[in-house]
């Protein structure tokens, strides 16, 4: 089936980290196929127009990671994306690097703030020496089991996940999602031994800076979905540790607020989250807002039937502990 | 139209003024709400952090109020309408609609998925419809810039919200063309405003919601307007520190969406609470002619 070509305006960003200067968007127009994936038209204005066009990539069909790159603002696979949706939204096809890793030049990034994160979590299997796996002969899984990660090895690394991610671009410490979802993949493996320190050691700077935005998921080309597995970890790493950082004390101090009164505490909370002594770093910022909004230090009423939150939590409690 | 209003927490506690100028908007609109003051918090998303299927049943319990009366759910936070969304698509799991039955059971609660919930922003777009609400403006917004926040929760995960695009939507920019408001398109308005770590690790959170209104500052936005009140209290509570953060002067007036709503269909200012805000409004309110009294 032939298509009507469409002509296309694509703005690329232009930079050389060693030349320096200030980045430009320098303007291709071609005719295409609406079909036409962006990597196909960056590829064709490298060998018509303009060699000196830098990019990344490699097997143009989604499986390598290479491409990624933001069209239009959004991280994508430049291999996955097609011009025709773009050009229809946006009349222009904007073609940046990858955020929140440096650029070497033109769409080329030093990917090693990504790399350092997936080391952080020691992406392997360490077997526990009490249960040493066979010798000769595969471990077996229940399906069950295999169920808990069908989702996280089909990452392929592309780092869209990263570049698409706000705390990873705030807080250099955040390990981002795609090194967060490899860590659950071996937290959920039954052969690995390690579950309970890895759970320990992502909290501190990293597990609970995640926000939650879900832009992570909306980025990935596969769907391996970090931002829900990244939610399973937290409520993981409060099974082994309990509240002990400030990510997980808010949690756990929102569930008991709600289960108590059926609403939010404010005061309580922050108070739960901190401790007395740490309220006074929050004493200034809360005057400041509690003067234009006095309901602050009030204790909100008990909702009516919050004695049913209680009763329903309980009996969920009462279950889990039946079946461990 | 009749709807079971869930105003959430903030809109009943710190960000009173969402609730009031939310009524003023239902009012003019022909909304009724019917109230239940047996509503609970919705976990606000950090319940679902420390226990998924508890989250799932004290939203199921908070739509089964709803389905008990006959009536569809109206939020006013994109952080609400998230959650009880995630309620109604996790219970289709027939292990957690299991659980959570057999949590609610004891109780006499049942809740049979009927419930649709809507966040005020889309009963505004799709149920009323842009031209009835442009038809009742009284007082275009016509010259004030208005860069949207929509509020994560509102729109993400996008395959399981069902609604807008997640990282493009334009439901409330097409919302604030029809009050007279030029909107403000800028990336920042799809992101995070920083709150879920406004109490883990502060200095983030606000360096966060910086860049944001920054991004829409430097965008031309007059004023930002969010569906969301936890996002209001990032942008707006906290706009002092986010300021220091990006080392840069904001004085960004951040609006609730009903604020907006209310003032293009023609309510004073002190009807809407904008007193309480801690970045003040008027500078906004002079661009389209409002003075407060």
């Amino acid at each position: 089936m032939s298509e009507e070509s469409i002509s296309a305006q694509f703005d690329v960003y232009r930079y050389d980290s060693a030349r320096g200067g200030t980045p430009r968007y320098q303007r291709y127009t071609l005719d295409l196929a609406p079909h036409t994936v962006v990597l196909s038209a960056l590829l064709r204005i490298r060998s018509e127009i303009d060699p000196s066009l830098t990019l990344r990539y490699s097997c143009r069909s989604a499986i390598c990671g290479s491409c990624a790159m933001q069209i239009n603002s959004k991280s994508r696979l430049a291999c996955y994306t097609q011009i025709g949706p773009e050009m229809k939204r946006h009349g222009r096809v904007v073609v940046e690097p990858m955020r929140n890793q440096p650029v070497l030049r033109d769409l080329v990034v030093d990917q090693t703030p990504f790399w350092t994160q997936y080391d952080r979590i020691e992406p392997y299997l360490k077997p526990d020496p009490a249960h040493p796996m066979p010798e000769g002969r595969p471990t077996t899984m229940t399906p069950e089991q295999v169920d808990r990660f069908k989702e996280t090895p089909r990452c392929i690394a592309c780092a869209a996940c990263y570049s698409a991610c706000p705390a990873a671009e705030a807080d250099p410490a955040f390990p981002g999602p795609m090194a967060l979802a490899k860590l659950y993949r071996f937290v959920v493996d039954p052969r690995d031994g390690a579950t309970q320190d890895r759970l320990v050691r992502i909290q501190p700077n990293g597990l609970w800076l995640c926000l939650r935005c879900h832009l992570c998921t909306e980025a990935c080309p596969k769907d391996v979905r970090p931002s829900e597995r990244i939610r399973d970890l937290k409520e993981m790493a409060i099974a082994v540790q309990g509240s002990t950082e400030h990510g997980s004390r808010h949690a756990v101090g929102f569930k008991d607020n709600l289960v108590d009164l059926g609403l939010l505490n404010e005061m309580k909370l922050v108070r739960q989250t901190y401790g007395a002594a740490g309220m006074l770093g929050q004493l200034p910022q809360g005057i400041k807002i509690w003067r234009k909004k006095p309901e602050l230090l009030r204790k909100p009423h008990r909702i009516e039937g919050a004695e049913e939150l209680e009763k329903i939590y309980a009996e969920l409690d009462r279950k889990s502990e039946g079946t461990k | 139209m009749k709807l079971a209003y869930y105003p959430g927490c903030v809109a009943q506690e710190s960000g009173k003024e969402l609730d009031l100028s939310t009524r003023w908007v239902c009012r003019a609109l022909g909304i009724e709400l019917a109230e239940f003051p047996n509503f609970s918090c919705c976990g606000s998303g950090f319940v679902d952090e420390a226990n998924e299927v508890l989250n799932v049943a004290i939203n199921a319990r908070n739509l089964a109020i709803a389905e008990r009366a006959g009536l569809d759910v109206l939020t006013i936070c994109s952080t609400c309408q998230g959650m009880l969304t995630l309620a109604n698509l996790r219970l289709k799991d027939p292990t957690v609609k299991a659980r959570v039955d057999g949590a609610l059971k004891p109780l006499g609660i049942e809740y049979h998925q009927t419930v649709k919930v809507k966040h005020l922003l889309r009963v505004l777009t799709e149920d009323i419809g842009i031209p009835a609400i442009r038809a009742k403006v009284r007082r275009p917004l016509a010259g004030l810039k208005v860069g949207a926040f929509y509020g994560c929760h509102l729109l993400r995960p996008a395959d399981e919200m069902g609604w807008e695009d997640g990282e493009e939507p334009h439901a409330f920019e097409d919302l604030l063309a029809a009050l007279g408001a030029t909107p403000v398109y800028y990336r920042g308005r799809v992101m995070c405003s920083g709150f879920p770590i406004q109490f883990v690790k502060g200095e983030t959170a606000v360096a966060i919601a910086g860049r944001q209104v920054l991004d829409a500052k430097a965008h031309g936005a007059d004023a930002m307007a969010t569906p969301c009140p936890l996002c209001h209290i990032t942008l707006d509570g906290y706009q002092n520190q986010a300021s220091k953060a990006v080392h840069q002067p904001l004085e960004m007036p951040v609006f609730h969406l009903p604020q907006v709503v209310a003032l293009a269909l023609g309510a004073s200012p002190e009807e809407l609470g904008l007193s309480r805000h801690l970045v003040p409004t008027d500078p906004a309110l002079r661009k389209v002619a409002v003075t407060a009294r």
